[in-house]
């Protein structure tokens, strides 16, 4: 709390300073200043490759003067560190001409937002982020958006999904990297076989059958949102980033929160965080659970030649079954709109996020590329359940009011004893907390 | 008449057993968990399956990307041991200003410390960060050195207390013999204050070494090889990483408690002196 208190007081603080002080940023956020139009919704516009990106480079080098200082930051593991490190010497051998100075930090990406908006000018020139700190960067005006690239294309390279989430109003704010952070189904093939995982129906009665568990944190706003998004139901932020639109509430959220208070209705069904999962699959307990390829190696060890993983199951809305959502996470690489060297931290984020490095990425951390050549390459269970699931999933864009009241929801669903006038009450409550300002 | 002794007394000992047993189950798990040869979290055991060293011979001698804690326990100690030096320096002099001298608004000076004392510290953090950053030693322990000690004067009070139970008439005839302020205060009252000294040292290391907030804010460097102990440690407390490093985290906490513990233990009986020394006249 105290931690989140001083984020937004920085913030609050760097706004004031620099309103004073009149800095403007090096380089124009906003694309007033280029010839792009913006698209329609949903569409990112197509950016530049650099025309002759040959002499754009060459007069970059010819232009630099001096050592050229780089800062990256990207997670702390020791996978991250050693093929960053690796890929930060492909760069300097690749501009040979140019003498660089390249520092990496450790950063993990889940809280890479808060750290930059702390002090933006402290921050680092190139930054992995997680893309649901997308929108607040832009609006702190700390991302450089990409409308002219030197070396490939994002948008044609990386995938669909990504390239959305790395986009904001049709304009592309950030480099792709990877495709993992989102939620699935992983399951003990020892016990449970393909039809058994197709359908929470099936799943409940199977593990009721082995006298086993199947693990989710209904009380957690992340993955509840699965039930409802899966219906086609809508929560979300997209028309304005502080107040969420939701309408859970209606007949179709009543029919899904029936649904999911029967489901959670079976002994076999537990509601369970992230560390109590691990726990009890590791214990031999749990055989299915909803999670994510952060714990891929403990469900591996548990599982042993039975580890799988797959899309999640369909679930019963009205008597018919409906493919469960989710959301779907993407790794970005952004450059800080107040590097002192934008053009090289430009050319160096194109060079991490490259096919070649992307695959390279891939190989070392087990997550999966959003490039599309490289990704197909990287072959895990988890990443191709994530692939699978991804088809149903959509980005995370919701306000911070949406995480609370959600939860509370999930609790009360999986608790269960509500009849439809106390469900229809219990949604009702969630959604004026979900949408209120 | 004696059975009925005993057993009030059996009574009284199980229930303060039970109370001790209650308070000290967060600190036990702590410890046998950092012993636990499962890297990750695992809360369906109170006690490890498998016994190991491994946690601690990962923390102190193998530190790698995530974990560096010896560099973390380094600075941590340069900043504890600077800060206990000047704070406590700040904190005697100040005291032997308001309790031994006689100045002109003593008393309203007093006032206004005590007064300026009383704002709570958080609300100056931002100020501090940016007059820091002007200086260029935000992101230095310098820096957090300078943050943890220059304010530490105001906590004079207990201090104030015990030095002013020291008998005048000894200042007095010191004075007689010719010595001046600085002769008194170093050869007089500060042999005379030896548990109010100990009290002074542990509360100003305590205050750097447990700091957390103010660490994480004045650190920005994101090499680890720079942070403190607590920095460090905090940011094992993520899901990507808590799988592997839980247990080591747990070491981390079992380690951090170590100097402490071995300056309390040595400290101990100068420190109930200290405090209770003060609170006589306040």
């Amino acid at each position: 709390m105290k931690k989140k208190l001083v984020a937004v007081l920085m913030t609050a603080a760097m706004a004031a300073t620099l309103a004073a002080c009149g800095t403007e940023p090096e380089t124009e956020n906003t694309p007033a200043d280029t010839n792009v139009t913006v698209a329609p919704d949903g569409e990112t516009t197509d950016v530049v490759v650099g025309q002759g990106s040959e002499d754009a480079i060459a007069n970059l080098i010819a232009a630099t003067e001096g050592t050229v200082d780089l800062t990256l930051w990207c997670s702390e593991t020791e996978a991250y560190q050693n093929v960053m490190a690796q890929l930060v010497d492909e760069f300097k051998a690749a501009y040979s001409d140019v003498d660089f100075n390249i520092t990496i930090g450790s950063q993990s990406e889940s809280t890479c937002k808060d750290e930059v908006l702390k002090d933006v000018e402290a921050a680092a020139d190139v930054y992995v982020f997680a893309d649901d700190q997308l929108n607040g960067l832009v609006e702190a005006g700390a991302l450089q958006a990409v409308t002219t690239t030197y070396t490939y294309n994002p948008i044609e390279a990386d995938g669909a999904g990504a390239v959305n989430a790395a986009s904001k109003d049709g304009i592309l704010y950030a480099y792709p990297l990877t495709a993992t952070n989102g939620y699935f189904l992983y399951y003990d093939s020892n016990l449970l076989s393909d039809e058994d995982v197709s359908s929470w129906e099936n799943l409940v009665a199977a593990c009721e059958r082995e006298g086993k568990k199947v693990a989710m944190e209904f009380s957690g706003g992340w993955y509840l949102f699965s039930f409802f998004y899966g219906a086609g139901l809508e929560c979300n932020n997209l028309a304005n980033d502080a107040v969420n639109v939701c309408n859970w509430n209606n007949e179709t959220g009543l029919a899904v929160a029936k649904s999911v208070q029967d489901i959670c209705s079976s002994d076999a069904v537990i509601n369970l965080g992230d560390a109590d999962t691990c726990t009890q699959v590791t214990d031999g307990n749990v055989i299915a659970a909803v999670n994510g390829t952060w714990n891929t190696g403990v469900f591996e060890a548990a599982y042993g030649d039975g580890f799988a993983a797959t899309k999640l199951p369909t679930f019963n809305v009205n008597g018919q079954a409906v493919q469960q959502g989710s959301f779907a996470g993407y790794k970005l690489v952004g450059v800080n709109s107040y590097s002192d060297n934008l053009g090289w931290a430009m050319i160096f984020a194109e060079f991490i996020t490259n096919e070649a490095s992307q695959l390279k990425i891939g190989n070392a951390t087990q997550e999966g590329p959003a490039n599309l050549v490289a990704a197909p390459q990287i072959a895990t269970p988890a990443i191709a359940a994530l692939g699978a699931q991804s088809n149903f999933a959509t980005l995370q864009r919701v306000a911070g009011n949406y995480w609370t009241p959600a939860g509370t929801l999930g609790q009360a669903l999986y608790e269960g004893g509500l009849d439809d006038a106390g469900l229809q009450k219990a949604l009702d409550d969630a959604v004026d907390g979900i949408c209120a300002e | 008449m004696k059975t009925k002794k005993a057993v009030d007394m059996v009574v009284r000992h199980v229930f303060l057993a039970l109370m001790a047993l209650f308070w000290l189950i967060p600190i036990i798990w702590l410890v046998v968990t950092s012993f636990s040869a499962y890297p990750g979290i695992r809360t369906s055991h109170f006690f490890p399956e498998q016994w190991s060293f491994v946690n601690y011979q990962k923390l102190l001698f193998q530190p790698d990307t995530v974990c560096n804690f010896p560099a973390w326990f380094r600075n941590s100690m340069i900043i504890g041991f600077a800060c206990c030096i000047i704070s406590t320096l700040f904190v005697l002099m100040v005291s032997y200003a308001f309790s031994c001298m006689r100045f002109p608004s003593r008393k309203k000076l007093m006032s206004f410390s005590i007064i300026l004392g009383m704002f709570p510290g958080v609300l100056s953090m931002i100020a501090i960060y940016f007059i820091l950053k002007m200086f260029g030693i935000s992101d230095s322990l310098v820096g957090l050195i300078v943050v943890y000690s220059a304010g530490s004067g105001l906590g004079f009070l207990i201090c104030k207390g015990f030095f002013d139970t020291i008998p005048t008439s000894l200042r007095e005839s010191a004075k007689l013999e010719g010595a001046n302020e600085f002769t008194i205060f170093t050869q007089i009252v500060i042999p005379l204050s030896r548990p109010m000294i100990v009290y002074t040292v542990i509360n100003s290391f305590l205050t750097p070494w447990m700091d957390f907030v103010m660490a994480k804010l004045m650190i920005r460097s994101k090499d680890p090889a720079d942070w403190t102990v607590a920095v460090g440690l905090y940011n094992i407390l993520q899901k990507t990483l808590l799988n592997n490093y839980f247990s080591v985290f747990c070491a981390g906490g079992v380690v951090v408690a170590i100097p402490i513990s071995v300056l309390f233990v040595i400290m101990q009986k100068f420190y109930v002196e200290g405090i209770t020394g003060g609170a006589v006249k306040g």
